[in-house]
């Protein structure tokens, strides 16, 4: 990643030496062999961000416990904590060994990790997977595949002590929930069905946001209430899997490297920008503000603050990161709209463009995006209260969770629509200019041709990251659901994909601060314009004085050719 | 040496109230054990064949009477055990504590589930009560014919199982931890085995169980096959076949775990599918096994039929201290790269799916002291079945008497999801049908 500050500098510099004068911006003014190196630096980038996945382990790990099942003599008395090593376990497999015992006499243990391992707090969040092995027994019929399950879970924490040991088990968080699991029975065939499995659908138990402590304990109860109708269609428990999902180590400290490197470099191009922007005598255009907007929310992602996490407890994590990525992609979208519509709209007016204008286009990502923030806000955020909730357990939580990501999902395709639509718009605008231009002097085709290949060259741009990011996660479900029982690949898909893919929006904002900052460069002068054009021209360049708002002489070419 | 054979065949009767013979009526009285059959049989070591298999014995020595999760290492101690072990085993055992145990109940395992299977069959799959191991199911394994095929691939798989199963339970603490990365060296820091094995769960997670549990079950189970002779390759072959069933009926499960639990992260893991599922594949392969046959040796060394097969984890040398392992890496590539020949040369040649035998079943119908066969006098059967429990196959044309009995069996039984509550008793009238 210390490339990456080399080419900055390289950047750097290169924007110093066309800091002179002009109106534009400066994807406009650079010339094309310069403009290519600017490519190459940021395809070099990217580049590295690809490689940086190489050396990644796969971004979260998984481990599979077998519950201990221990005998409670006393199940009214609750402050206490079951670990493995229990005084009395037994085997649900064998009927002989339950004789006396009642379902509320069993608790199911799992201690986490496993093997004798301990947690780092490089590995930021615990998801907890239960899979309940059902199997038939004559005279237990399943009466609806959905089985209603009424779950008692308690969760401990505990802690490495320096001279070696753990801490006792403190509690951390209990509940009581409800969970549905869908049970198939696949031997329809058999004539003794005894002891054939169900195949019974996972059951998310837990989630939590933080990592802190150095070991968790799970103790499960099933309790069994024929009056309260608890777990009594809960067929023969054989086994009771945990599967606990961690972010791995590894991965994080690749991530926060990254963040750490494009955090600097984000604010660092803000600065240069804004300061470019101030240095001209108008006040900033819209698109510039969407810029410097941009890239704000872009150095928020990037702000590591997850090396907090290694010292304070902050539960609060996942939601934080959803946030932190809605934000961004909010603005990426709204971004993309106006910058389409201030290539197309017509400044006749000479008005300010503001966002007001755009209100129409951008309520559909308001909209969309406050419905996704409002269903994790239910979903995470009530993980924070207790990290057993979920909403997708009730129906009416289900329901309501479903119209929101529903609505959610109608405004992207809403989103979608209108942009490609105007995108369209853009396009058309400027084929009709194009049959335009042979009438033109040769030095301003040219230079029209130039800013036309440029501008087309960046959306092109934007479509390629936009199609490399749904295809490589396209590309991801796909090699997940590959699962290679074959270690022999040292390589990790999914971790490059995000790096990756981080790596690549992180430099295409970068791209854009840059090529779309005012430039200082002064018009090549035009001699040989014939009368009309002159006049015309005059006209459209006597404009910006007036209008201040247009930044790039892309939108006054368009402009100008609609008053044509 | 002499050994005792005890087959049981028991029929859970309180009383028999009338015995309906095709003869005629008569009163008979209740009898627990029909068919109780005790046999001595003398015992030549036949050093080649199923010289792998000794430690089947250890089946008897961890007694599922023994249910409750035993301490690890207990078993490894234990001198009777030791005895059945082959060095390498033993080997094994010692450098994973807790390995003895799951072998142990995966012995077990694959004896409930091979009763089970044949439980229709003339072949029952009886036991012995005989601790020394490769005699445990009898001297039919000294015979290349299905069932011993079957019995391998069982035995095989359930140690498969077993040993993926104690990995999740814990009780093997050496289940392997380390992934498919090398960590680059800024990150690890040189201290010793032990320390490196939890900054690597740090950095990278665990690796599934199964891979352990097969690979520990090669070394484990395969140790003692590796003449060139024709048996060899036919446990090598069935052993593999277990094992392929086992891994190919994991099942994948994922969840999503990205922005706002969407799929942009997904992670996905392989869950064991319960032993049944895999005893009856086996019992279908059973069925269909494949005959082979010894071939010219030129075919032997280059054939690439099993070059498709699971690709040998790397890393259990890593994980196992020893340096022979990785000596022998390049031998064991070489291991199960052959390619068994059809019988009849017109079948395809076998699968690692398939069970493959050399040498045809003796007909189990009567008694053969030589094989430790006890013949089907007094086996229960099926007047009205089709398949191979039919009265008429079971019986081997014998003939069959039929009692109607009462049985006590408990019934309208109250479940609740572990245990049983509540059960009446209730009298039913059965028909049963004996071979004589």
């Amino acid at each position: 990643m210390q490339q990456s500050f080399v080419y900055f500098s390289i950047l750097l510099c290169i924007f110093e030496i066309f800091k002179f004068k002009m109106p534009g911006t400066i994807l406009e003014n650079l010339s094309g062999r310069k403009l290519s190196v600017l490519v190459t630096v940021l395809l070099l980038s990217q580049l590295a961000c690809f490689l940086v996945g190489l050396i990644s382990p796969s971004p979260a790990g998984i481990q599979t416990i077998l519950a201990t099942v221990c005998v409670d003599p006393e199940p009214e008395v609750r402050d206490k904590w079951f670990s493995r090593n229990c005084p009395k376990k037994v085997d649900l497999r064998y009927d002989n060994a339950l004789e006396g015992i009642s379902p509320n006499n069993l608790v199911f243990v799992v201690e986490m990790p496993n093997f004798q391992q301990d947690f780092s707090r490089w590995q930021q969040n615990l998801a907890g997977v239960l899979q309940i092995e059902l199997v038939y027994r004559s005279g237990q019929k399943l009466l609806n595949p959905m089985i209603e399950l009424t779950l008692d879970a308690r969760l401990a924490y505990s802690n490495k002590v320096k001279n070696g040991g753990k801490t006792p088990w403190t509690h951390y968080t209990n509940a009581i929930t409800e969970r549905y699991m869908d049970c198939i029975f696949n031997d329809t065939a058999i004539e003794n069905k005894e002891g054939y499995p169900y195949d019974c659908s996972m059951v998310p138990l837990f989630e939590l946001g933080s990592l802190y402590h150095d070991y968790y304990l799970l103790n499960l109860r099933l309790p069994y209430d024929s009056q309260k109708e608890l777990n009594t269609h809960l067929l023969k428990v054989e086994e009771i899997f945990l599967h606990m999902i961690h972010m791995n180590g590894g991965f994080t400290k690749v991530w926060i490297s990254l963040k750490s490197i494009f955090f600097p470099i984000i604010v660092t191009i803000m600065i240069w920008f804004w300061n470019r922007v101030h240095l001209l005598s108008r006040t900033p255009a819209l698109l510039e503000y969407m810029l410097i907007v941009l890239g704000g929310t872009l150095a928020f992602l990037d702000l590591p603050i997850e090396y907090l996490t290694l010292h304070f407890d902050m539960p609060y994590m996942l939601l934080l990161s959803d946030i932190r990525q809605g934000i961004f992609y909010a603005t990426l979208l709204s971004f993309w709209l106006v910058f389409t519509g201030e290539h197309m709209l017509i400044q006749e007016t000479g008005e300010r463009n503001s966002l007001r204008k755009y209100w129409k286009h951008l309520s559909s990502i308001a909209v969309g995006c406050v419905s996704l923030l409002i269903f994790d806000l239910c979903e995470r955020g009530m993980h924070l209260v207790n990290p057993f909730s979920s909403i997708w357990v009730t129906p009416l939580g289900t329901n309501l969770a479903l119209t929101f990501v529903i609505c959610a999902g109608l405004c992207a395709g809403i989103y979608f629509l209108f942009l490609c639509y105007m995108i369209w718009r853009v396009f058309k605008n400027i084929s009709i200019k194009r049959s335009v231009l042979p009438s033109m002097t040769q030095a301003r085709r040219l230079h029209y041709e130039g800013t036309m290949y440029r501008f087309t060259f960046l959306m092109g741009a934007t479509v390629v990251c936009a199609g490399i990011t749904i295809v490589s996660f396209i590309l991801n479900q796909y090699t997940q659901g590959e699962h290679n029982l074959d270690d022999s690949m040292d390589i990790e898909l999914t971790s490059i994909i995000h790096t990756g893919v981080y790596g690549m929006w992180n430099v295409y904002i970068c791209a854009l601060l840059m090529l779309y900052a005012p430039s200082h460069k002064q018009w090549p002068s035009e001699p040989t314009c014939s009368e009309g054009e002159e006049v015309e021209f005059s006209r459209l360049s006597s404009e910006p004085s007036t209008t201040p708002n247009e930044i790039s002489s892309l939108t006054s070419f368009v402009a100008k050719a609609n008053i044509e | 040496m002499k050994q005792i054979i005890i087959n049981n065949f028991v029929i859970r009767t309180m009383c028999f109230v009338i015995i309906i013979n095709h003869s005629g009526f008569f009163v008979d009285c209740a009898e627990a054990n029909v068919g109780t059959d005790v046999t001595i049989v003398g015992v030549a070591r036949n050093k080649n064949r199923g010289k792998g298999s000794m430690w089947w014995g250890i089946a008897k020595a961890g007694e599922p009477n023994n249910i409750s999760p035993t301490q690890p290492g207990v078993l490894f101690m234990d001198a009777s055990v030791h005895g059945t072990l082959r060095r390498k085993q033993r080997r094994l055992a010692k450098e994973n504590t807790g390995l003895l145990e799951a072998v142990a109940r995966g012995a077990n395992l694959a004896i409930n589930e091979c009763q089970y299977q044949f439980r229709n069959q003339r072949w029952n799959c009886s036991t012995k009560n005989f601790s020394k191991g490769k005699n445990l199911f009898g001297k039919i394994v000294e015979k290349g014919c299905p069932e011993t095929a079957f019995v391998y691939a069982i035995t095989s798989a359930a140690v498969t199982h077993s040993v993926a199963r104690a990995c999740s339970e814990g009780s093997i603490e050496t289940c392997y931890c380390e992934k498919h990365y090398r960590r680059p060296q800024v990150f690890s820091n040189a201290n010793t085995g032990a320390v490196a094995n939890v900054r690597d769960f740090e950095w990278g997670g665990c690796s599934d169980n199964i891979g352990f549990g097969v690979d520990v079950s090669r070394e484990f189970v395969d140790t003692g096959e590796r003449g060139k002779s024709l048996r060899e390759k036919m446990n090598l072959h069935n052993n593999e076949a277990g094992r392929w069933h086992v891994q190919a009926q994991m099942r994948q499960e994922c969840k999503c775990h990205g922005m706002s639990g969407s799929c942009t992260m997904k992670t996905c893991w392989m869950r064991l599918a319960n032993f049944r599922v895999i005893g009856d594949l086996l019992k279908d392969r059973y069925d269909g096994a494949t005959r082979v046959t010894a071939h010219s040796s030129a075919a032997l060394k280059n054939n690439k039929a099993h070059s498709n097969r699971l690709p040998k984890n790397p890393k259990l040398a890593a994980i196992m201290t020893n340096s022979i392992h990785t000596k022998r890496e390049n031998k064991r590539k070489h291991k199960y790269a052959f390619q068994l020949k059809t019988y009849n040369s017109e079948h395809k040649p076998p699968g690692m799916k398939d069970l493959v035998f050399y040498e045809l079943s003796p007909g189990f119908c009567d008694k053969d002291p030589k094989l430790g066969i006890q013949g089907t006098y007094g086996r229960q059967c099926n007047d009205t079945s089709d398949g191979v429990d039919n009265c008429a196959i079971m019986c081997c044309g014998r003939g069959y008497k039929t009692q109607e009995v009462v049985v006590m069996e408990r019934c309208n039984c109250i479940f609740h999801w572990c245990c049983e509550v509540k059960c009446d008793v209730c009298k039913i009238k059965k028909k049963i049908h004996t071979c004589v």
